[in-house]
């Protein structure tokens, strides 16, 4: 953990080597994996123009929020370029039970001695101010307000960070770096899918330098992380079997955006889908159980239509689903 | 008139199931099209506010005759030409002569639906059963025995398998063999470069124009050679109503993507061209006034018991509507937490038991559902049958909703009198000026106020029983009457329930303006409702599909008293009005 503390990128390497993008830029990387280093994903799809924003976080110090829906992979966006990187990441979830306590410090009662102190035990934020890190923020719409006035002090790139307890000022490390992933893009709850996320404060939403929107990967992409999730399907029959699961998907997110739908099927519901239709060896089954039964009642009919669309086959609803034992 | 027979039951079944489909079908041409503003209104396909028309023959569906197998496939071929087709470049390369738009019109149908994309196998089969039964129906039809219906179909099933559909069967083969090879010498070239220009339209409807032209000649020439003429005029005549084509061609519809908003316009012409005669005798009651308190009395303990008679479950009623309208609110202390903020009346704890670290209190989230929801009933002659069961439905509504912390409005609205009151006269009076607008007084009956509690509605609720009230309808401004009370109320979320049993009606109105008065208000009306989305609206039809005036709409059966099945209903039709479509 010392060393960490004196650690900084010792070289510069081309983008165009590392992500394979064709632009004339340079990143700062370091030396040493730590232990923060986020480990690396070889089938992992970077999106181009989400990839430059980040790197334009890395490299030249901006606020970066990344805002899209459930499941398109934020924050794994964020650590898979630090983990090529080796920047060391912290990932910290906003949700509503994180206090503002818990990110500057609080006073903690320890024996020393045999006796009983108080001693002042730093939040994440300190410590992570100190250091060369990367800090993102999960779910940052979901925070409270009082936790959200925290985060405001340190959005300023070179803004010293008071612990008023502490009579102690902290300059940020000059590789201190801040990230953060929301749902909405600071609105609130509009669509009714995010409940307990928050409007976000003008002049927060002010300080994120750069605001990019994640959204489903095009649809070769996503074929082949599920291919490379459930190697089973890495071929030819595979691939026609995962590209009617993706059509379907698509469907269902079409159907959501126009209102149609209460539930989308996210990248991770798909994967699990394929996984399920390892297990199950058969698609229909496995979806049933791995995404309609999560669907409305209502809606059910719906979603059996898209079924049939995209894989020429009545879903019928089964009376009673008996499994076997595996 | 329930034991008449069993028609009537018959054809509230038929029309639910009728609008059930539409709606599937609707929902999966948003999807596939990625086009939100697509929707069914009184039967038609509508998109962006305007007709859509449907020009190709195959896609004109039967709905005695036709499955449900064609009714997909009309669905993913509409979806296709969504999605694959523009109007503007369409409209440019449109030859004139009705046989040859028919004929370009069916080729730039048959192209879009050659796009179907690979990973939807379902949607290929469904177009191809689609065109398959048509192409049955269209040889069961015996048109095929006149030259020019053999002309014409020879060309659409050449067009087909040219453009990735077929096989055609041994005996429609040998059908239409000659034909085809007459038709190849004329139409050769173009004809075999429209697979490879399917992807681009512009280069795709120059050759597509090419043969619809020469087509065109060839019918032209057929009618000249032939000595009967006469007869086959006919015959021409019949072919283009079984394709169901060139009445359509200079109907109203035009899928012209540039001029969507001027569906819009024409709606709010209709709100702002409605007038008002006089408002001079309108009136708003509370309907408790007007009716004897003992009446009223006995018709609560009547409804009272019906209620009880019916068990219907109302905590599950509240739950499921708890679900749809709550929304978690910040409201209040969990207290005895292990974490958290200090609670101050616990802290003597500390002393007397060092370890119980239970000290602190968290805010803890609470379910409760910040909106307003009006039941607008519609007081019109026709509805006094149903009012047992609507009187029903709306007191287990309106209860289930406030336990769920919502507030609720129940309001009526009728006319003072039958065909035009004390305005109609004074109308005459005055010597009966042209196009004078509404001519009827207006009533508005309120039996439950926002502020006041189900407790103390119970008795006004039972006076929806008293039906002598019930005259005719003025939709419209009933609607333009909730909105205003529900603007005022300061709620997350306003949400706008109609029942109803027919179209806005008030005879002398109808008599002295335009006929349609009335129903073009409540359209204008409605559609800006939806449009602004300040307020979310929905309809109950009761026995009446009330698709062409509201958006989101259900039929209610209410042959039958009213059982958990329509509460299922309700609230399902609830829940698509209240997502609306959402933004990318």
């Amino acid at each position: 953990m010392t060393d960490l503390l004196h650690d900084h990128p010792s070289q510069l390497r081309p983008v165009r080597e590392l992500f394979n993008l064709d632009v004339d830029m340079q990143v700062p990387v370091f030396e040493h994996r730590d232990e923060h280093v986020p480990d690396i994903d070889p089938n992992y799809c970077f999106n181009p123009d989400v990839t430059l924003a980040i790197l334009a976080g890395f490299t030249r110090n901006r606020r970066v929020l990344l805002q899209g829906l459930h499941g398109t992979g934020k924050s794994t966006h964020i650590e898979q370029v630090a983990a090529r990187l080796n920047w060391p990441c912290v990932r910290v979830n906003l949700d509503g039970h994180i206090s503002r306590l818990d990110l500057v410090g609080k006073d903690t009662i320890v024996l020393e001695e045999g006796k009983q102190i108080t001693r002042f035990q730093e939040g994440i934020v300190p410590w992570a101010l100190r250091r060369p890190v990367a800090l993102i923020f999960d779910e940052f719409d979901a925070g409270r307000p009082d936790v959200m006035f925290v985060i405001q002090r340190i959005l300023e790139q070179d803004g010293k960070f008071t612990l008023l307890d502490q009579n102690q000022v902290i300059t940020p490390n000059p590789h201190f770096r801040l990230f953060a992933t929301a749902n909405t893009v600071g609105l609130g709850n509009v669509t009714g899918l995010y409940h307990g996320t928050q409007q976000i404060n003008q002049a927060q939403m002010d300080r994120w330098n750069i605001v990019a929107k994640l959204d489903y990967l095009p649809r070769e992409d996503e074929i082949s992380i599920i291919q490379g999730k459930v190697p089973r399907y890495n071929d030819a029959r595979g691939f026609e079997l995962i590209s009617s699961m993706v059509a379907v998907a698509e469907l269902t997110r079409a159907g959501f955006a126009a209102g149609d739908l209460s539930t989308l099927m996210s990248p991770r519901t798909l994967i699990a889908w394929a996984e399920n239709t390892e297990i199950f060896g058969d698609a229909a089954l496995a979806f049933r159980l791995s995404f309609l039964n999560k669907c409305d009642e209502a809606e059910r009919p719906l979603v059996a239509e898209y079924y049939q669309r995209c894989f020429d086959q009545e879903l019928v609803e089964p009376q009673a689903l008996q499994l076997t034992a595996i | 008139m329930a034991a008449s027979s069993h028609t009537p039951q018959d054809a509230a079944a038929e029309a639910r199931r009728q609008q059930r489909l539409e709606e599937l079908c609707a929902a999966l041409i948003r999807a596939q099209s990625a086009e939100s503003e697509v929707r069914y209104r009184g039967h038609r396909l509508e998109w962006r506010g305007k007709a859509y028309p449907l020009r190709a023959p195959h896609l004109q569906l039967d709905s005695q005759q036709d499955d449900w197998g064609s009714c997909r496939g009309v669905a993913d071929a509409i979806a296709l030409r969504l999605r694959h087709h523009d109007g503007d470049l369409h409209r440019h390369w449109l030859p004139a002569p009705p046989v040859a738009r028919l004929v370009f019109e069916l080729l730039e149908q048959l192209r879009v639906e050659s796009l179907v994309p690979a990973h939807q196998p379902g949607s290929r089969r469904n177009l191809h059963h689609r065109f398959s039964a048509w192409s049955n129906r269209f040889l069961a039809s015996g048109q095929t025995e006149s030259h020019l219906g053999l002309l014409l179909f020879s060309l659409s099933m050449m067009s087909w398998v040219q453009l990735g559909g077929g096989p055609i069967d041994e005996g429609t083969e040998h059908l239409i063999e000659s034909t085809r090879m007459f038709l190849l010498r004329e139409i050769g070239q173009p004809f075999g470069r429209i697979r490879r220009h399917r992807e681009e339209q512009a280069a795709f409807a120059e050759q597509a124009q090419a043969i619809a032209l020469t087509v065109s000649e060839l019918v032209d020439d057929l009618q000249q050679q032939l000595a009967d003429g006469e007869q086959d005029k006919e015959a021409l005549e019949q072919v283009g109503k079984s394709f169901g084509l060139l009445l359509d061609l200079n109907g109203d519809g035009d899928e012209g993507g540039g001029e969507a908003g001027g569906a819009v316009a024409r709606f709010s012409d209709g709100e702002a061209a409605y007038r008002v005669f006089t408002n001079h005798f309108d009136k708003e009651w509370q309907a408790d006034k007007k009716v004897r308190p003992e009446l009223l009395e006995r018709l609560r303990e009547q409804l009272d018991l019906r209620i009880r008679e019916q068990g219907l479950n109302l905590n599950g009623l509240t739950k499921k509507l708890r679900r749809l309208l709550a929304r978690p609110q910040n409201d209040g202390w969990r207290f005895g937490e292990e974490e958290g903020q200090l609670d101050g009346r616990r802290l003597s704890t500390l002393v007397t038991s060092h370890a119980d670290r239970r000290v602190f209190k968290q805010p803890r989230d609470e379910w409760h559902a910040n909106a307003t929801v009006t039941i607008l009933v519609d007081n019109s002659g026709s509805m006094r049958t149903h009012m047992g069961h609507i009187a029903m439905l709306i007191d287990l509504l309106v209860r289930a909703l406030e336990r769920t912390g919502a507030r609720t409005e129940v309001l009526g609205f009728t006319t003072g009198h039958w065909n035009g009151g004390k305005p109609l006269k004074e109308w005459q009076r005055r010597g009966r000026p042209a196009n004078p607008g509404r001519l009827n007084e207006r009533c508005h009956l309120v039996y439950k106020g926002a502020d006041t509690s189900w407790r103390r509605a119970r008795r006004s609720l039972a006076a929806l029983l008293k039906g002598d009230m019930f005259r005719e309808g003025l939709d419209g401004e009933a609607l333009l009457w909730a909105e205003q009370r529900l603007l005022a109320e300061d709620t997350d979320e306003r949400l706008l329930l109609v029942i109803s049993d027919g179209c806005p009606m008030d005879t002398a109105t109808r008599q002295y303006n335009n006929q349609d008065i009335l129903d073009s208000h409540l359209i204008a009306v409605a559609d800006r409702l939806e449009r602004e989305q300040r307020i979310r609206l929905c309809a109950l039809g009761v026995g009446l599909d009330l698709s062409r005036y509201y958006r989101h709409n259900q039929l209610l059966d209410l042959e039958h008293s009213p059982d958990n099945r329509i509460f299922d209903e309700i609230l399902a039709l609830l829940g698509r009005t209240l997502r609306g479509p959402h933004a990318g």
